[in-house]
């Protein structure tokens, strides 16, 4: 065997080990993402709109989201999850706004930052009539804070 | 010909540990002790050097896998399952309650004393050459040490486990890049839910053990190769010590080969050329030694026995915490992660990338690389006043803030002190 040869071969084979390795990685990180998540879906029915009265925000403790309800504007449902590290937010009827238990982050009716260490505001979902009448949220599809659905 | 004695000497091939030789063989000949040396130097086994720490947070790793392992008979890994097998360990099960309380407590004595062993070699300059990367993997082998105690205290499943998961992993997910990928990894989903206590509970049990393992063994290894334990700093005099420090690279005679005694032999390391990469033990220093059998294998006794009365004693009197089933729909106010890793809740609770994220990574890198970037050889205190303040601020540093997190943040993480009572709150 010649230099070039040897070279050659040396190459190829320390390419081949890198790439094995590369792949096996790549195949590992893919063996632990499930394929299928066994979770709550992201869109739900919660109702019917007179199931919802007027006033302070209905919390629907499962699907963590707050339901509005405001007889001249309709419908509006934000997220209950606090957009800092994940604890569910409460609404205070005191002061109207939503406060979190873990870091003390604020949040205002509209669910912009108010105070602490969140560096996002509460999102809002879409709510839409579904054909039966129901209110239909869907977590996936996030609406700027003035999205109404008016029944 | 006596088949009993035979049968004896068949498993126990040493000389009766009446002579030296014997003594000596006990120690090589058994593959449990010959990780110790034959002989050790006696200021080695002062109380006042180490504190035996190492030992301590050894033999408490050793509590937690036994321990563990009888938890394994009673426990399984999904919810809501584990919660009831909870119940079962404190009222059903023989012993439950009691092993629980055994895993539970030497876990947070474990994490105590990884960083009481790493204060004490911080302390001793023994992290100075040639000791240098024993240092870093004791690093690893505390962040190994917490991630065993993170993954374990989603296991009950109760609000407590729940939520300081929840907050734990979501910091994780502020890493720049790749943040929310591993915490999905992590969680084998997007919230804490049945395939996470899945994996939390794999981790726990297999893949973080193992990697423990593996890694004392080699921490224990890089003692012996690095030449034992480090001299006492009270050894060190003032005009010697720029010599002790020295090893690795002697300045005089390269290599001198200590003349054969009458009643002893010598191994390949005194025939082969060239610089030992190790402490070596002159003559002189010879002197100052004693067989690792009795005195150093009956002091480690004394020490295991101390530490599993201890851990045992606690156990008696105090329970492991417990709180209502998992409930991702309610948020405990407040809601705190384990008592090691208030200090970065803290932290969190102020920025959660500066906090949560860059500030431990700084910490973590800083601390692997304090034995390069130390330029200082001298273990003498009076020499390094510096390196002291600095590691004293920052161990008072972690200590206040997980003491600020633990007894002064009430509910919505509001800065009330703990002997102030509010009504309502739990």
């Amino acid at each position: 065997m010649n230099r070039r040869t040897f070279l050659n071969w040396g190459t190829a084979g320390i390419a081949a080990l890198c790439s094995g390795i590369a792949v096996s990685l790549a195949a590992v990180v893919r063996f632990l993402t499930p394929s299928v998540f066994y979770e709550p879906p992201q869109m739900f029915k919660i109702g019917n709109a007179a199931d919802f009265s007027f006033g302070p925000p209905t919390f629907l403790a499962e699907e963590k989201i707050f339901v509005f309800h405001n007889r001249e504007t309709g419908f509006a449902v934000a997220s209950a999850v606090c957009t800092h590290l994940g604890c569910t937010v409460g609404y205070f009827q005191t002061d109207g706004r939503f406060h979190c238990p873990c870091h003390g982050s604020v949040f205002g009716a509209d669910g912009a930052v108010a105070h602490g260490p969140a560096p996002r505001p509460l999102e809002w979902f879409e709510v839409t009539l579904a054909r039966d009448g129901q209110l239909s949220v869907d977590k996936d599809r996030v609406v700027p804070a003035a999205y109404r659905l008016l029944v | 010909m006596n088949p009993i004695r035979d049968a004896w000497q068949s498993i126990f091939r040493r000389d009766p540990l009446s002579t030296d030789k014997g003594k000596s063989e006990l120690v090589f000949l058994n593959v449990w002790l010959h990780i110790h040396p034959a002989k050790v130097k006696k200021e080695n086994l002062k109380v006042k050097h180490t504190f035996y720490l190492g030992f301590i947070t050894f033999y408490l790793f050793l509590i937690l896998v036994t321990t563990g392992v009888a938890l394994m008979f009673y426990y399984r890994p999904y919810p809501p399952q584990a919660y009831q097998d909870m119940k079962d360990l404190e009222y059903v099960v023989y012993l439950g309650t009691f092993l629980r309380n055994m895993h539970r407590w030497a876990a947070h004595g474990m994490v105590i004393c990884v960083f009481l062993h790493m204060c004490r070699v911080f302390y001793t300059g023994s992290y100075k050459r040639p000791r240098q990367f024993n240092w870093v993997i004791g690093v690893v082998l505390f962040l190994l040490t917490l991630g065993l105690s993170f993954t374990g205290y989603l296991l009950p499943w109760d609000q407590l486990a729940f939520w300081a998961i929840t907050v734990g992993t979501n910091i994780g997910s502020y890493a720049p890049l790749v943040g929310g990928r591993i915490r999905e990894l992590l969680l084998g989903g997007h919230s804490v839910g049945q395939s996470a206590l899945l994996r939390f509970y794999v981790l726990h049990v297999a893949l973080l053990p193992s990697a423990m393992i593996l890694l004392i063994m080699v921490h224990f290894w890089r003692v012996r190769k690095d030449g034992g334990l480090s001299r006492p700093v009270w050894k060190l005099k003032a005009e010697s010590s720029a010599k002790l420090v020295s090893i690795g690279a002697p300045a005089e005679p390269a290599f001198r080969v200590v003349p054969a005694s009458q009643d002893k032999t010598y191994g390949l390391m005194e025939v082969v050329t060239g610089k030992p990469t190790f402490e070596t033990v002159t003559a002189e220093e010879e002197e100052d030694t004693v067989f690792s059998y009795p005195y150093a294998f009956f002091r480690e006794a004394i020490a295991l026995v101390a530490t599993v009365i201890s851990v045992m004693a606690v156990s008696l009197f105090w329970n492991a915490p417990l709180e209502e089933m998992a409930n991702p729909a309610k948020t405990p106010n407040p809601a705190k992660a384990p008592w090691y890793f208030l200090g970065l809740q803290e932290l969190v609770s102020h920025s959660a990338l500066v906090g949560g994220v860059v500030v431990p990574a700084l910490a973590v890198l800083a601390l692997v690389a304090i034995p390069y970037l130390d330029p200082n050889p001298s273990r003498r205190p009076a020499d390094r006043k510096w390196a002291i303040r600095a590691f004293a601020v920052f161990a008072l540093v972690n200590v206040v803030l997980i003491v600020i997190g633990t007894l002064f943040r009430g509910p919505g993480w509001a800065l009330v002190p703990p002997w102030v009572h509010i009504a309502g709150a739990e």
